[in-house]
């Protein structure tokens, strides 16, 4: 099992003030890691580090065996990456094919096949896709979110709680989705909310607290770990 | 009585509206993608329609024909400015930026003081005969003109940022900036893009007025309220309601000074500009999103 990626010791944060005080992850390609932990862990700001949105003071981020610390988003999406922020992550204004294009910017070729791909795995949209993105129920504008960030073929898909907002059954969906992806052959890196929903269906999880990891191992056994269940998951 | 409203007021109203439209359109599109607004537009206009003047000195040939070069130069001149005041000051508060159009609003205006002079010119033109319709309606050739080339902008525009790959990405940064970055789309491109289109638009805006009146250095600085105003009320980022507002208050500016009530004009002509001021003021307080939801400010 070769890692798609692997990140060691972060540390970095806004301005002057580290969030990250040393996390270390990776990831297979075969795997849907989450990464989970209580409010003000640096779980998202772990993943914009990783995506280079977050400047990253020390430590190593590296994709495929390529070290792309710090590396701008544009060239980590050239190379495989795609991030799904967990606000304002679709084009309002734009029709749903629009957002599913502005995915494909930063590719020249193969955008009507990606596209093919984006609606067998969220076949939702295809119905909605001359309807802007603004338009739709909050568990459609994620489907767009994630279609969006498909459209490059990319080797990890990088979603920030993708629940947030969701009812059950609309969070369901999502998640059903997110492992169709996952077996279509992507790794998927995810922070979340909903830990129980997550850990669940992950193969691993990170438990992040005060911005370095606290736990770590199989989604099923962390969920299982009572003082985890205690400490941050609310019992 | 109708006929001389249209004639004398509507008319002009129409052209004056094309003509903020073309400006507008650049103020609202920067604002959308830069998200600062560009006080300098007016003088970019004015720098269009000396532009036009030279290629006309130059080549000898009608303004109609050196319309594109003036377009494709100022467009360049456009991007070297970006390039050299606003990219630097990018990070900083908009405030800054905006603060910088004056000063590069003045650069411009004495640049073309220094090397055109300050006397009032023209583009040469000999008597136009009007074209009459249906024995009544009596419309200047230049007037038809400039509707039918600001239509022809105007619609290309509009396809090209529907249709293309470029404009899906000026719609997208100025919908959400920070979603375009992480898609990976040419940020630079984008605003490259913008000054382009922008600066070609005030150009033709510039020498259209340059035309239909006369050209003085201040030609375009004159205008940059009436064009905020414009923007405003069209909905600030929707370039088409920019074009919209551009007419209403081209329009309601000439309508103003129309004889409503008997022998009077309704406002003597030299009050007309205040008309766009009360415009924006009111849309600000009425609906401060513009007629197509656009950004507040």
């Amino acid at each position: 099992m070769s890692l798609l990626l692997e990140a060691r010791e972060l540390v970095g944060g806004y301005g002057g003030t580290d969030i990250l005080n040393g996390v270390s992850l990776s990831l297979s390609r075969e795997e849907i890691v989450v990464i989970v932990g209580p409010n003000g862990a640096g779980k998202s700001t772990a993943m914009k580090a990783l995506f280079g949105l977050v400047t990253v003071r020390s430590g190593t981020v590296w994709l495929d065996g390529l070290d792309v610390t710090n590396a701008a988003p544009e060239t980590l999406v050239k190379r495989g990456m795609a991030y799904v922020p967990q606000e304002a992550n679709v084009f309002t204004t734009m029709t749903v094919e629009e957002n599913l294009d502005m995915g494909a910017y930063t590719r020249r070729s193969g955008i009507q096949a990606a596209k093919d791909r984006v609606y067998t795995l969220l076949p939702a949209l295809k119905a909605k896709r001359r309807q802007p993105a603004g338009e739709l129920s909050g568990g459609q504008r994620q489907m767009v979110a994630i279609g969006r960030a498909l459209m490059v073929d990319p080797k990890l898909l990088m979603l920030d709680e993708p629940s947030a907002g969701l009812s059950p059954k609309v969070l369901d969906e999502i998640l059903d989705a997110i492992l169709a992806i996952n077996r279509s052959g992507v790794g998927v890196l995810m922070v979340e909310q909903n830990a129980k929903a997550a850990l669940s269906m992950a193969h691993r999880g990170y438990v992040l607290q005060g911005g370095k990891n606290r736990f770590e191992g199989p989604g099923p056994a962390l969920l299982a770990n009572r003082e985890i269940a205690e400490l941050f998951l609310g019992g | 009585m109708l006929i001389d409203f249209i004639n004398n007021y509507l008319m002009n109203g129409i052209v004056l509206g094309c003509i903020y439209a073309l400006g507008a359109i650049g103020i609202t599109l920067l604002f959308g993608i830069l998200r600062f607004s560009h006080f300098a537009h007016g003088d970019m206009m004015t720098l269009g329609a000396y532009l036009g003047l030279a290629g006309v000195w130059i080549t000898g040939q009608p303004v109609w024909i050196v319309l594109p070069i003036a377009m494709a130069a100022t467009a360049g001149v456009a991007v070297g400015i970006d390039r050299a005041f606003y990219h630097p000051l990018r990070n900083a508060p908009t405030i800054v930026a905006v603060i910088a159009s004056f000063g590069v609003a003045l650069m411009i205006r004495s640049a073309i003081q220094v090397i055109f002079g300050v006397e009032i010119r023209s583009y040469a033109r000999g008597f136009e005969r009007p074209i009459l319709l249906f024995d009544a309606v009596r419309i200047l050739p230049r007037h038809v003109w400039i509707i039918g080339l600001t239509v022809v902008l105007v619609v290309g525009l509009q396809l090209f940022l529907k249709m293309t790959r470029l404009g899906k990405a000026m719609r997208a940064v100025s919908d959400n900036p920070s979603l375009a970055r992480v898609t990976g789309i040419n940020t630079r491109a984008v605003v490259i893009a913008t000054w382009l289109i922008g600066g070609a638009l005030a150009a033709a805006g510039g020498v259209f007025l340059g035309l239909d009146t006369q050209l003085d250095t201040n030609l375009g600085w004159n205008l940059v309220l009436p064009m905020f105003a414009a923007a405003v009320l069209g909905g600030i980022g929707q370039p088409v309601g920019a074009v919209l507002g551009g007419l209403v208050v081209g329009i309601a500016e000439e309508l103003a000074t129309y004889p409503f009530f008997g022998g009077q004009a309704l406002l003597s002509p030299a009050y007309k500009s205040a008309v766009a001021f009360a415009i924006l003021i009111l849309m600000l307080i009425i609906r401060p999103t513009g007629i197509l939801k656009g950004r507040v400010f």
